[in-house]
């Protein structure tokens, strides 16, 4: 399988890693040979017919930040080497804009158009045009997959896809964003200030610099327009979710919360059309009051009633895995669609 | 709806299953029967049925069949059980008179602010507040919850609800 990837940050490069460690075993279990004959970031692209040296490009990475450092680089955008570099598969995981979709959306159409698959992680596209992506994909006979857009590692979407196929979905609800999961139990143990414990997550990575995103909801309501498109068949886009986010939630208010059996949590929902992201109070007994980062989502359906899944939301690492298997999804829709 | 029905039965075999027959015939989901056996008077049994009915059309037609059948219907009720939503609100929320707050709840039909607990860090900071209201009906907490929204947006207090509200 000939693999471009466009984007070499946080996602981009695990994938790197994850390759060199299981790229043989990959070849062995499931018949896939992952080739990445180009990697692209913001300031160029490298690419390789017999596959790029995955190892060498992290090495670059790690002391340059830069790929055009790469020995061979180009000064060209991913876009163009969407449409230049022969590929089977594009993997796209630039970051993620909700505003405009850019570059991921052009991306992800240009792909398309050149009767790729698409592979994503980035949630803005989805988020503002879930149904053109998506037509587009069918017109041009390709699969488009982004099991890593919602949930990180936590396989929510191929949960409903593929095991629950049968079932009608009627609300999802659960944490959907590990930071402000983070922020919140630590709040709540340490019961410090939102300003601190919020300080405290950016020295360790697990919030941004700018934490808009993750605290005002942003981030939880991209995933739950994926959400309630892709497993609900809805038509949402970002603007028809009603947003709150966790900034004016105190200690005082948590404590509160605690003493008459609840946790504070930020909650995506989405049950019929209406579709909101909210901090709610769930009962301490209850399977979406998860700790630390993690992220947790409870289908309620017509047949197997409550269905919970729990798993990290988030790393450079982990969320491979959900590309993974949108790979290895990939390879068996080609291999149906062959017979 | 919940509703209590009071039967007394002749004390004779079969009784029973011809009491609840109706209630089937028509709709109705039996959740207890209560058999007072020691309370027999002149040979008659009183028991206490506990059942879901759709509609008053419903249970008028059950005990209009129960009369029929030579079955007294002694007594029948709807049951009001009470339940309890708890809510909590940040913001300046003894500022903006909490007193009138709770009596805009209160002014609801079905509808008690049966707890408030207050957390205040500084006078001048934002408060926060854990309010268990009481409805009489389940279909009464949107209407409470619909009413405290207003109240907030009113007075710029921020309402967290719980999940099981809507769960």
């Amino acid at each position: 399988m000939r693999v471009q990837l466009i984007g070499f940050g946080n996602i981009g490069q695990g994938l790197a890693h994850v390759l060199l460690k299981k790229g043989n075993s990959l070849k062995k279990k499931h018949g896939l040979d992952i080739k990445i004959v180009s990697i692209s970031d913001i300031t160029g692209t490298v690419a390789n017919d017999k596959g790029v040296d995955l190892k060498r490009a992290l090495d670059v990475m790690g002391k340059t930040g830069k790929l055009i450092k790469y020995p061979g680089a180009k000064k060209m955008s991913g876009l163009e080497a969407i449409e230049k570099i022969d590929a089977d598969v594009v993997i796209e995981a630039t970051v993620s804009n909700v505003k405009t979709g850019e570059p991921g959306l052009s991306h992800m159409l240009a792909a398309m158009k050149q009767k790729k698959h698409v592979v994503t992680s980035n949630k803005g596209p989805l988020a503002l045009k879930f149904k053109k992506l998506q037509s587009t994909a069918e017109k041009n006979g390709v699969e488009f997959r982004f099991e890593a857009s919602v949930g990180g590692a936590m396989p929510i979407l191929n949960l409903a896809r593929n095991c629950l196929s049968g079932d009608e979905v009627l609300a999802i609800r659960g944490i959907l964003n590990g930071t402000t999961n983070y922020i919140l139990t630590r709040m709540l143990k340490e019961e410090s200030p939102f300003d601190i414990v919020l300080r405290e997550a950016q020295e360790l990575g697990i919030a941004e610099a700018d934490p808009s995103y993750d605290i005002d909801g942003i981030d939880t309501a991209s995933k739950l327009v994926i959400l309630a498109n892709a497993i609900m068949g809805a038509d949402a886009a970002f603007k028809d979710v009603r947003i709150q986010g966790i900034r004016n939630i105190t200690p005082e208010a948590i404590k509160l919360a605690e003493e008459g059996g609840y946790a504070v949590k930020l909650i995506g929902e989405v049950s019929g059309s209406h579709l909101e992201v909210s901090p709610r109070l769930v009962p301490l007994n209850h399977p979406l009051n998860v700790e630390g980062a993690l992220n947790v989502a409870t289908f309620e359906t017509d047949v197997a009633g409550e269905v919970t899944i729990v798993g990290k939301g988030a790393g450079s690492i982990e969320t491979n895995s959900a590309i993974l298997s949108d790979l290895i999804g990939i390879r068996g829709a080609e291999r149906r669609k062959r017979q | 709806m919940k509703v209590g029905l009071d039967i007394v039965l002749r004390d004779v075999p079969g009784q029973l299953v011809m009491a609840l027959e109706p209630i089937s015939k028509f709709g109705g989901n039996i959740i207890s029967i209560v058999h007072e056996r020691e309370a027999i008077k002149g040979g008659r049994v009183p028991i206490r049925v506990n059942v879901e009915v759709e509609s008053n059309e419903n249970l008028k037609r059950i005990i209009t069949e129960l009369e029929k059948r030579d079955i007294w219907v002694s007594k029948a009720g709807e049951i009001k059980k009470k339940e309890k939503i708890t809510v909590l609100l940040t913001g300046h929320i003894v500022d903006t008179d909490l007193r009138d707050t709770i009596d805009k709840m209160n002014e609801i039909k079905g509808v008690m602010v049966a707890d408030v607990a207050l957390a205040m860090p500084h006078p001048d900071k934002e408060s926060s507040a854990r309010m268990d209201i009481e409805v009489s009906e389940r279909a009464k907490a949107k209407t409470a919850l619909d009413r405290l929204d207003e109240i907030a947006r009113e007075k710029k207090l921020v309402v967290i609800k719980s999940l099981e509200g809507i769960a």
